[in-house]
């Protein structure tokens, strides 16, 4: 296709062949918009309906019966979030949903700290939605949701506190109201914005722009992911390893979170027609494909229970292979992207 | 000068061991602007590239390799030559010949000093002045301004290094020559580093980022200024300063991710930092990160870029308002033209924005050259014809 055209630096304006270039850049993102990122999102926006609606009324019954109901609703829903969390432009960047809707890591444990002033002030005057959405991002998203619902001492706390209980209510209806919103600006907005990225002065620079946004949710989210959700673990020993630094240890859905990750980079990559795949050399694309098997395979090979696996020197042995996989994933998709003049960032890398 | 360590002699062993210069074409006639900045390619090897710019046209005229990393780029007229100095925790000085294109020499600050990628001359072009870090003070004023004088001509041409003061801070990073051509404005970022922790920040909990007025000759500290203390973490790291003496600064945040804080402020001597923010639904895709601030010619409206966020941001510093904003992806180095800003990228672009028109206008050419350009572009000579 265009992978290996020259760039034609003509007066873009007005080069027919660059026009026609940016019909192919724009084919790729309508297919990946349309057929992969609006339905991601609306299974997100879906996915948290029934947190919300059990949510509502837990308060009346908190059994444990209810709390296992909300928990199983807060895995759906996390799923849903799993599943987009890659896609970092956008309407995400609106209104600090990003970090409203979970804000980790968190090195410095603040959202620990607010959330327990909240809990101490105990004022249900914050609780209201539009009041709540000021709040520090700590207390609104889905880390501060799962240690309501998943300590050990939660329905202790749930039943004698009613203040807690609200709170569920009140994270649950903010989660639903931004996956909400997300699904509808990508639909109703987002989607034109994309189809009109080569209109001058708008959002992107051009159709280019916007592809190279969708290989970064890929190539970056793959190290992000390695990094932060591994790495950050693992440390460099068995001994060393880092239960608490886990994305959702306390849930301890940690690995799943890593199986919906990569599902949702392969299903970008490559699950649209014409796929985000083409824009990089054929002859390079094999060896990504096997690189995401291998790491498909190794993550469900690991064992589901993070917390389990770093207690084993055999189960830590299967998330430092799929530290390995997911390292050889990067580097297969980076050889590819330097055999193209696409560049997908050098100063936004920088700290200077 | 003083015996090179270990990183030196690797940093210098590269510069000797590969072609250093190729001079692409020397064109005297040319009447556009020569443009220099830092760059990299795809395979992470440091260049510094001259470039002109004439009737939508790129015309490179020099390519020379760098040790490491370079940043920004000092230009003395006055005797003909630049110095591109190298990144933090970079200790190169890279002197080059402006008529020719040519290395000149290449110096290294001492064993226990760092280089934060800025330097500025004096009016005469006698001296220069670097910030630096003398990484192994751990008090709070561990930055150093540090004087050096210019001697020789031609191949001989150097930099002697003379005397250093306190910055007033720590972190320094630009550094300005203020209008009265005596005091220079100097960006005390407040990060501690250490050469031997990498680019981690060491006092995240404690920075206490400050501007600067230094009399250039007695190091005297004449006035400082601080962020109030909810944007302690606001790293002061760029400058500019118009015919008025009012600067500009640009900032990088290094607290919570989500705080709405401030990336651009000004200032006027005797005065308090005026903060200045955008919309807030435009200020949150900034993605709390100013890499470079540049002035228009006017002395009104300045420039901030905003790679992390893809966005090349115009604010008119009379009113303290958001003017403009562009969409460019990866933008860093800004500079002032006739017709508004040229700006550069780190996926390869140039582009010149017209403040009067909105118009964009990409340099036709650049990104055949396969350079990802770094963080700051300057303007070595204006033409002939200027």
């Amino acid at each position: 296709m265009f992978r290996h055209a020259p760039l034609l630096l003509l007066t873009w304006l007005f080069s027919p062949a660059l026009l026609a270039q940016n019909q192919q850049w724009k084919e790729v993102n309508l297919a990946i918009t349309d057929g992969v990122i609006v339905p991601a999102y609306e299974r997100f926006a879906l996915a948290t309906v029934p947190l919300t609606t059990d949510a509502a009324g837990f308060c009346a019954a908190v059994t444990q019966d209810n709390l296992a109901k909300l928990q199983q609703d807060f895995q759906q829903a996390m799923d849903g979030w799993q599943g987009v969390q890659h896609i970092q432009f956008g309407p995400i960047t609106y209104f600090n949903w990003n970090y409203r809707l979970q804000f980790w890591p968190d090195d410095n444990n603040a959202g620990t700290r607010q959330m327990d002033t909240l809990l101490a002030a105990a004022d249900p005057a914050v609780l209201a939605p539009a009041a709540f959405a000021q709040q520090s991002v700590g207390v609104q998203g889905f880390q501060a949701l799962e240690r309501l619902l998943f300590s050990n001492d939660s329905l202790a706390a749930l039943q004698k506190t009613p203040f807690r209980c609200q709170l569920v209510q009140a994270i649950a209806h903010n989660l639903g109201d931004i996956s909400t919103g997300l699904a509808k600006r990508w639909h109703d907005e987002f989607r034109t914005t994309v189809a009109n990225a080569d209109q001058r002065g708008g959002y992107f620079e051009n159709s280019r722009d916007v592809t190279l946004d969708y290989l970064k949710a890929v190539v970056e989210s793959v190290r992000r992911i390695q990094r932060q959700k591994l790495e950050a673990v693992l440390a460099d020993s068995q001994a060393a390893a880092h239960e608490r630094k886990a994305e959702s240890w306390r849930s301890d859905r940690s690995v799943r979170n890593l199986r919906v990750n990569v599902a949702a980079f392969a299903a970008l990559f490559s699950q649209s027609k014409p796929a985000l795949s083409s824009v990089l050399p054929a002859a390079d694309i094999p060896a990504i494909t096997a690189a995401f098997d291998k790491v498909e395979k190794s993550l469900a090979a690991a064992p589901d229970s993070m917390t389990t696996a770093l207690k084993s020197p055999q189960g830590y042995a299967a998330l430092k292979q799929s530290r390995d996989d997911i390292n050889a994933l990067y580097e297969a998709l980076e050889v590819a992207v330097k055999h193209t003049d696409l560049y997908l960032g050098f100063n936004s890398l920088d700290g200077d | 000068m003083h015996t090179l360590n270990r990183r030196q002699l690797l940093a210098l062993g590269a510069v000797l061991l590969t072609p250093a210069v190729r001079v692409l074409a020397i064109d005297n006639s040319n009447t556009s602007p020569l443009y220099v900045s830092a760059a990299t390619t795809n395979e992470n090897t440091y260049f510094l590239m001259g470039f002109r710019h004439d009737g939508g046209r790129m015309q490179p005229v020099f390519k020379l390799q760098l040790p490491e990393r370079g940043h920004h780029i000092a230009i003395n007229a006055q005797r003909g030559f630049l110095v591109s100095v190298a990144r933090r925790p970079g200790t190169s000085l890279v002197l080059v010949d402006l008529a020719t294109g040519q290395l000149i020499r290449e110096l290294q600050v001492p064993a226990d000093r760092h280089l934060y990628g800025h330097g500025v001359f004096s009016n005469d072009g006698s001296l220069f002045y670097t910030t630096e870090n003398a990484f192994d003070d751990t008090t709070e004023s561990s930055g150093r301004l540090v004087v050096w004088a210019v001697q020789g001509a031609g191949s001989e041409l150097t930099l002697q290094r003379l005397q250093e003061f306190p910055s007033g801070g720590i972190g320094p990073h630009e550094l300005i020559l203020m209008p009265d051509g005596n005091t220079l404005a100097i960006a005390n970022g407040g990060i501690r580093t250490h050469p031997s922790h990498d680019r981690d920040i060491l006092n995240l909990d404690s920075m206490r980022p400050s501007l600067a007025y230094v009399d250039r000759h007695s190091g005297k500290l004449l006035e400082q200024r601080f962020l109030p203390e909810q944007f302690h973490q606001s790293s002061i790291r760029h400058l500019d300063v118009n015919t008025d003496g009012a600067v500009v600064l640009g900032m990088q945040f290094e607290g919570d991710a989500f705080t709405n804080a401030p990336l651009v402020a000004t200032h006027a001597r005797g005065q308090q930092l005026q903060l200045l923010m955008a919309p807030e639904e435009i200020q949150s895709q900034l993605k709390q990160y100013v890499g470079a601030i540049r002035f228009d010619t006017s002395g009104r409206y300045a420039a901030a870029s905003c790679p992390r966020g893809n966005q090349l941001t115009i604010w008119d510093t009379h009113t303290g308002t958001l003017l403009k904003v562009v969409r460019a992806r990866d933008n860093c180095g800004v500079q002032a033209t006739d017709k508004g800003f040229v700006f550069s990228s780190g996926v390869g672009k140039l582009a010149e924005l017209d403040l009067a028109t909105g118009e964009i206008s990409e340099f036709e050419g650049a990104e055949k050259l396969a350079l990802l350009w770094d963080n700051h572009l300057v303007v070595a000579d204006t033409g002939n014809s200027a």
